[in-house]
């Protein structure tokens, strides 16, 4: 009797385990940041899609606001239990993967025997410490936006050819046209010194408060004064809703920023829309193109390793040449493949095309130069940051000296990063 | 016969039904007031991190924090937006006192008053914006009047971005301050007013010699939870300056959420909270000791 009920016991749970096996799921859960709702139909799509093709996989799509990510993110990796993948900027992806809780995907960024697809400075973008970090998603290059009306005001029609002519027209309009020409995101001044090839480091310490960065605040503090920066959160972390208003109420003359900014335009201001050109921003002398901010999927530390290559190949359907193209156009974002970005949505500016087309081709010319500009490796780097900044507007509203106020940031700078590291 | 000094059954009784009446509320004041609060007060002496192990490390998140630049900024704009106290105590007795008659069309002030303390602060925040652009209301106005010759950054200079935002954070206190001593003055016997009327006083001698003593009480719960307000100062900043211009308005408070919540440094923000609570406390009890009735000097 007991054999028999050994024999019925070892049958039943023989049987469950080939049942596990034969029919086992994996599921695989994705999380992305501020997408929802907008996209919805094209993620449940895509979703369909990729369980259709593959009936062994269950896609579990979750999406985070932005600003709560980060903090779910490190909890669910605590906790033993993050996403399969999750989106990412470039700055997060770096602290992350220095913090050693991201797997390094070069081994996986195409399919066994092929070739990947995504562009180089995509993927230089992703790399650390020489192992790259992440799928590609989608990325941005910044374009000039300016009012046809307001520039020839101005006499102005040729697009700028360096940061310093765009300085000069940005006066040039405010002296003809009473409106501030340019506003700068000087709240960023960091990524904006580095664009225009000045170090704000070398060998760990602060460098900022050299000549050339002192002529750069200048020139500043030259238009500043003569009126041609639009006043309004000149200095705030993010100016982008002050720039756009003042663009939109036809109050500013040039507004450099990503494509999907202009397709707002056309959506809330016809008429500004109307009149508006397009100009590419003029790469610094270090030749990166401004505002390559690119969103990627990573995979999370504590993935299990035998799940990792099923995760590898949704991550390369994802962010695959049709879906990167698929979203990019829907997002007005730009692809980060080199097929999707030379498809000729891209490429073909039709005769009566709109400023939101011809804002797409530009930047689409600009994008294998678009980086994301950021400074890494440095502990409590937000902090110094708002030092910086302090010190920029001091010195470009005339308030202070500008080789003081920097010199002054430079020593709270070293200071601090010679400093005891804080808990 | 029961012994001096101990409880009869039926006190006992009624003291555990006192008691457990009391326990729900003291057992939700347990798990998400006391015990985060000492939870938070001990994680400040570690080195805590959800992704590495936990240490102790004593004072270092204090020690560092009296090092850091932008903690010790935030501090002393925290201390300075306790300018707002006075000012804003002195308005709303006045308010009280203005209201506390019965004039015609009283109820609409007294209810327009309070609408402030209501409105939340997202929208306090868009207000003010636009009342404090370089070409908004305020400048408008200023300039028609010839009061100044040129638009003032109310929130753009550093000089005057922490008053602007001391000014809103008063303007949405004086309603909710108001309520509380017209419930105060509307409470004090009438006898004594008339003794005085009777013994000659005028009405600026009524009001300094018998409505002050007798709101001393109020005067003195009003001041602590405005002091308490003004240095958990945070909701305005966000909302108006994040912290700018210059760091101007950059508050403690402000610093704890910055490093706490959104770079994930918990202890050091858990730090910075704390000796904000310790800052609350000592002027708390400063005001209790000077404030007090019956206090002397």
């Amino acid at each position: 009797m007991v054999t028999k009920l050994r024999v019925f016991l070892s049958v039943l749970l023989l049987s469950f385990g080939l049942h596990d096996n034969a029919f086992a799921v994996q599921k695989i859960e994705f999380w992305t940041m501020s997408l929802k709702p907008k996209f919805i139909p094209y993620f449940q799509e895509l979703v369909k899609n990729y369980e259709t093709q593959h009936p062994g996989i269950k896609l579990e799509w979750v999406d985070f606001p932005w600003d709560i990510l980060q903090l779910k993110l490190i909890t669910a990796i605590a906790a033993g239990t993050p996403p399969a993948l999750v989106n990412l900027s470039v700055p997060w992806a770096e602290e992350m993967a220095r913090d050693g809780l991201l797997e390094p995907v070069d081994a996986l960024l195409a399919a066994p025997g092929a070739t990947n697809d995504y562009t180089d400075a995509a993927l230089a973008d992703l790399r650390f410490n020489g192992k790259v970090y992440g799928f590609p998603h989608y990325s941005n290059v910044n374009v000039i936006a300016y009012n046809r009306k307001i520039l020839a005001a101005a006499g102005i029609f040729q697009a700028p050819r360096s940061m310093d002519e765009l300085l000069t027209q940005a006066v040039m309009i405010s002296l003809k046209t009473g409106k501030p020409g340019y506003a700068p995101a000087l709240g960023k001044i960091d990524g904006f010194f580095m664009q225009q090839g000045l170090d704000l480091m070398r060998d760990g310490k602060a460098v900022f408060n050299s000549p050339a960065h002192v002529t750069l605040v200048k020139k500043l503090a030259a238009t500043y004064k003569a009126g041609g920066f639009l006043k309004d959160k000149l200095f705030a972390e993010d100016n982008f809703p002050a720039v756009v208003d003042a663009y939109l109420g036809g109050r500013l003359g040039v507004m450099v920023s990503a494509p999907t900014a202009i397709k707002r335009i056309q959506t809330d201001a016809p008429e500004i829309y109307a009149q508006t050109g397009i100009f590419p921003v003029p790469p610094g002398p270090t030749g990166i193109n401004d505002g390559g901010w690119m969103f990627h999927f990573a995979i999370p530390k504590g993935v299990k390793k035998k799940d990792i290559p099923e995760v590898a190949a949704f991550a390369r359907y994802l962010t695959s040449d049709t879906n990167q193209l698929a979203f990019a156009s829907m997002a007005g974002v730009m692809p980060t493949t080199k097929q999707a970005l030379a498809n000729s949505y891209f490429k073909k500016i039709l005769p009566n095309a709109g400023a939101s087309e011809q804002a797409l081709a530009v930047a689409a010319n600009s994008m294998n130069s678009a980086r994301s500009l950021y400074v890494s490796g440095i502990d409590d780097y937000d902090e110094l940051r708002r030092f910086l900044v302090k010190a920029v507007e001091a010195g470009v509203t005339g308030r202070r000296d500008i080789q003081e106020a920097l010199d002054e940031a430079v020593a709270i700078w070293n200071r601090k990063l010679q400093g005891v590291k804080l808990p | 016969m029961s012994m001096p000094g101990s409880l009869s059954a039926s006190n006992k009784r009624r003291n555990l039904l006192a008691y457990a009446f009391l326990a729900p509320a003291l057992l939700l004041l347990l798990m998400f007031s006391f015990w985060p609060v000492m939870y938070g007060s001990y994680l400040s002496f570690t080195d805590f991190s959800l992704i590495r192990e936990v240490h102790w490390v004593g004072f270092a998140n204090y020690r560092a924090l009296f090092a850091n630049d932008m903690f010790l900024t935030g501090l002393k704009n925290s201390l300075l937006f306790l300018l707002v106290v006075p000012f804003t105590q002195l308005g709303a007795i006045s308010l009280a006192v203005l209201v506390n008659n019965q004039l015609p069309g009283i109820r609409w002030f007294r209810a327009a008053y309070y609408v402030p303390v209501v409105t939340t602060v997202s929208v306090v925040g868009i207000m003010w914006g636009f009342m404090f652009h370089d070409q908004g209301t305020l400048n408008y106005v200023l300039l028609q009047l010839h009061i100044i010759a040129a638009p003032l950054g109310w929130l753009s200079d550093d000089a005057l971005a922490l008053f602007a935002v001391m000014f809103v954070s008063f303007w949405r206190g004086l309603g909710w301050y108001m309520v509380m001593y017209l419930a105060a003055l509307q409470s004090l016997p009438s006898e004594m007013q008339e003794a005085a009327i009777l013994d000659g006083a005028n009405r600026w001698q009524r009001f300094w010699r018998i409505t002050v003593p007798m709101l001393k009480p109020t005067i003195l719960v009003c001041s602590i939870m405005s002091v308490l307000a003004a240095l958990k100062a945070y909701q305005e900043v966000d909302v108006l300056t994040q912290g700018g211009p210059m760091n101007a308005t950059f508050t403690a408070l402000y610093y704890a959420y910055d490093q706490g919540l959104k770079h994930l440094k918990l202890p050091r923000g858990l730090a910075a909270s704390f000796v904000v609570s310790l800052c609350c406390m000592a002027i708390a009890f400063v005001c209790l000791r000077w404030l007090k009735p019956g206090h002397r000097e």
